[in-house]
């Protein structure tokens, strides 16, 4: 007995012995949704209702909008963040919500949407940052008639207000007069956009570079955003916000924007990044759209749109549900968007351990189920891709020209990408549960290439050898990967967390293993049963290179994948690569 | 000799018939991002007068969505319009309205979208007080009678909230 406990007490040390190692590198960082020492003033501008017609769009559109700024201006110019609602009612009388620009029935007003981002406004503004948020009403009364569904409209009414900034920044006018000359650096400028306003910053991304780049887009945040045309954002910083109970765009298309990214420009410095938000719904990011709002029209997505959804178990209503309240959800907001912004724009570099997932998820962000995906830079000193799994070439050789072999797998193939691979990775499920490779509304693109694959006994490997030309691994900081556990595939156990042995061995056969549970909980039995859940993200697992002692780093001969920690079990993998954080 | 060259010549238009048959079915299934949205004024095409082709409403809403009608209207065009319609180029002057009752429906990210049986007619515009939506095709083999009328948000085939009432297409000669 004595010496059971003997033991017990051992494997316990050792346990967390290694998982202290492991997560050395993931440093604390200081909370960037904290309020900033800053007072801060809200003012609003409106030209009109019909004050601006974007190009090809059926009708004319306001040009209203909110700014928060540092109210002792002494210290600017500062760096612009720019916000855009998306799809909303954009009317209201009495109790109910119309869908009409401008608002001309009897004593209907405007449902001012673009005052549902306030709360993070007024972070930002106290921490030295201009933040505009646009109305946008008069594109979704109309946007469904054309056959972008607003994107191009709401990337021109973006520009739109960054030209009447600059008229402010740069010799003033009503109906602020002289007060921001010299206030806004327009060079330095990040764009957020929900829902469809999401794929509106993007697509304002490229038309900003194809006007000369007039404003310096530093960086781009879609917040639960839809992806109906695959416009593509590089060169600048990217970060998607996907929430894993979004009722409205519920097949998290917006991960689309990271997938299409990865490797569309060879040379793209800049990195991306996505949040998975477990418990998150779609409206509750916009304060105007959530049930606590006085406007109609305001709803709890999940709920609302998902027939049965309020018996799901994860985003359902019942007590174990795991749903995030709205503050909860907002405080996630709050925490990823002032951390991306303030990193990218504002050159607050402390915050992007919190973007790559080497630091969990800081206090503002009042939860920490939630799962940050990495993709490094192309540059050489900050990415070496071991396999991207692209096609099935990278099935036996892989990036490096090293092979790619396993041992006792099946399937072992890839899906999800272009013909050949099978456009659906699980067939028999539902688009709303494989976001990767969901069709789009105007794009006939396929989705995400994937590795489909599982084991059936302990024998399972995945090995990818590096030749001695890439062998020096030890300037980067981690290995990653991205990795989803296979609900659909009956070899996983539902409920129950996956794992298996990420293994590094070097020229002289040395080895250091560590199981994914140590570092991740990506590995998570995806949860949920009704309708667009349980649904396939792949989450990025990123292990600390110092956390494989005893290899030798500046000679690694493989990357290795063991499945020996559970008898059986599937999944879906890519984007293998050892990687560093931005510079 | 002469008998060879028949069954060749048959053998080879089996051949190029499954060819069009395959691709025609793709095309199908492609047919509303080609169709009605495409380069057409569908501002115009909401409002212009239109034939009525077939009616249902009832007093008594129907799901979530609650459902209470349709209409079908057949829209003459202003213009002849060059379009593709089941992956074929062909020059059309006339469309079909298809209209949904009943709501207020959300006003959603994801765009409406009406289908008769499993065929998409077109994404939805959604009316000023969102009691109706409607989808515009250049497609009148869609129009089926006894077809079922269904509403998703995105092409979420799952996800369908069906009309309880079926098409009943109007004769020639009835009032309308």
């Amino acid at each position: 007995m004595k010496r059971t406990s003997k033991t017990y007490f051992f494997i316990v040390a050792i346990t967390l012995f290694v998982s202290a190692a492991a997560q050395t590198a993931f440093a604390q960082v200081a909370d960037p949704g904290a309020p900033g020492p800053l007072a801060v003033t809200r003012e609003e501008y409106n030209f009109g209702d019909t004050a601006f017609t974007p190009g090809d769009f059926p009708g004319p559109v306001e040009l209203h909008a909110s700014i928060h700024y540092p109210t002792n201006l002494a210290g600017g110019p500062f760096p612009v963040i720019v916000f855009l609602h998306g799809r909303h009612a954009t009317c209201f009388r009495g109790g109910t919500a119309l869908l009409q620009w401008p608002c001309t029935s009897n004593n209907s007003q405007p449902i001012p949407s673009f005052q549902g981002y306030d709360y993070v406004a007024e972070v930002l503004a106290s921490h030295g940052y201009v933040v505009v948020s646009i109305s946008a009403n008069g594109i979704n009364a109309l946007d469904n008639l054309v056959f972008d569904l607003g994107a191009e409209a709401r990337a021109e009414l973006i520009q739109k207000h960054l030209d009447i900034l600059k008229t402010f920044d740069t010799t003033g006018g009503a109906p602020f007069g002289n007060k921001f000359v010299g206030k806004f650096d327009l060079t330095r400028v990040g764009t957020m956009g929900h829902s469809r306003g999401g794929e509106g910053v993007v697509r304002h991304q490229g038309l900003n570079n194809q006007l000369g780049a007039p404003y310096g887009i530093k960086a781009v945040f879609p917040l639960a955003p839809v992806d109906f045309n695959r416009f593509v954002v590089n060169n600048a910083a990217l970060n998607v916000l996907l929430p894993y109970c979004d009722g409205d765009v519920n097949d998290l298309q917006g991960v689309h924007f990271y997938d299409d990214a990865r490797y569309n420009v060879p040379g793209d410095q800049s990195p991306k990044h996505y949040e998975l938000v477990m418990g998150a719904n779609h409206n509750f990011y916009n304060t105007v759209w959530s049930p606590s709002s006085p406007f109609p029209g305001s709803a709890n997505d999940w709920t609302a749109f998902v027939p049965g959804g309020r018996s799901d178990s994860h985003c359902g209503a019942g007590k174990e549900s795991q749903r995030l309240t709205e503050a909860q959800q907002r405080g996630t907001g709050i925490a990823y968007m002032t951390a991306f912004f303030r990193a990218y724009v504002g050159g607050e570099t402390q915050f992007l351990p919190l973007l790559t997932g080497d630091a969990p998820p800081p206090a503002s962000a009042q939860t920490n189920n939630l799962f940050v995906s990495y993709h490094a830079p192309d540059n050489p000193e900050l990415r070496l891709d071991v396999n991207r799994l692209l096609d099935n070439t990278n099935l036996t050789v892989n990036r490096l020209g090293g092979a790619a072999t396993q041992t006792a797998l099946t399937p072992y193939e890839l899906c999800g990408g272009d013909d050949p691979q099978a456009p659906r990775c699980l067939p028999d499920q539902p688009d709303t549960r494989q976001p990767h490779t969901t069709p789009s509304a105007r794009s006939p693109l396929r989705g995400l290439s994937q590795l489909n694959t599982g084991w059936n006994n302990l024998t399972g490997d995945y090995k990818n050898d590096i030749p001695i030309t890439a062998s020096d691994v030890a300037g980067f900081q981690a290995l990653q990967f991205r990795v989803a556990v296979n609900f659909a595939d009956v070899r996983n156990l539902a409920g129950l967390a996956q794992n298996f042995r990420v293994v590094l061995t070097d020229s002289s056969g040395s080895t250091a293993s560590l199981r994914v549970s140590d570092v991740s909980s990506a590995l998570f039995f995806p949860p949920g049963s009704v309708g667009p859940v349980p649904k396939i993200v792949l989450n990025t697992v990123r292990i600390p290179l110092s956390a494989f002692g005893g290899v030798n780093l500046h000679d690694v001969r493989s990357v290795e994948f063991t499945f020996n920690e559970q008898a059986q079990g599937a999944v879906l993998v890519t984007d293998i690569a050892f990687a560093s954080a931005p510079r | 000799m002469k008998r060879s060259l028949v069954n060749r010549s048959v053998a080879i238009a089996m051949v190029l018939l499954s060819v069009l048959l395959a691709s025609s079915l793709a095309a199908l299934a492609q047919q509303n991002k080609n169709t009605a949205n495409k380069g057409l004024p569908m501002r115009e095409l909401i409002k212009l007068p239109g034939k009525l082709v077939s009616e249902a409403k009832t007093a008594q809403q129907s799901g979530e969505l609650k459902l209470t009608g349709y209409r079908v209207e057949e829209v003459q065009l202003p213009r002849n319009i060059r379009a593709e319609v089941r992956g074929q180029q062909v020059v059309v002057d006339r469309a079909w309205r298809v209209t949904i009752t009943g709501g207020p429906f959300p006003v959603r990210a994801m765009p409406a979208v009406i289908w008769i049986d499993d065929q998409i007619v077109g994404y939805g515009v959604e009316n000023e007080t969102l009691t109706q939506i409607t989808a515009i095709t250049l497609d009148n083999s869609l129009l089926r009678e006894g077809g079922v009328i269904s509403l998703s948000y995105g092409e979420n085939k799952e996800a369908r909230v069906q009309l309880p009432q079926r098409i009943q297409l109007k004769r020639e000669g009835e009032n309308q």
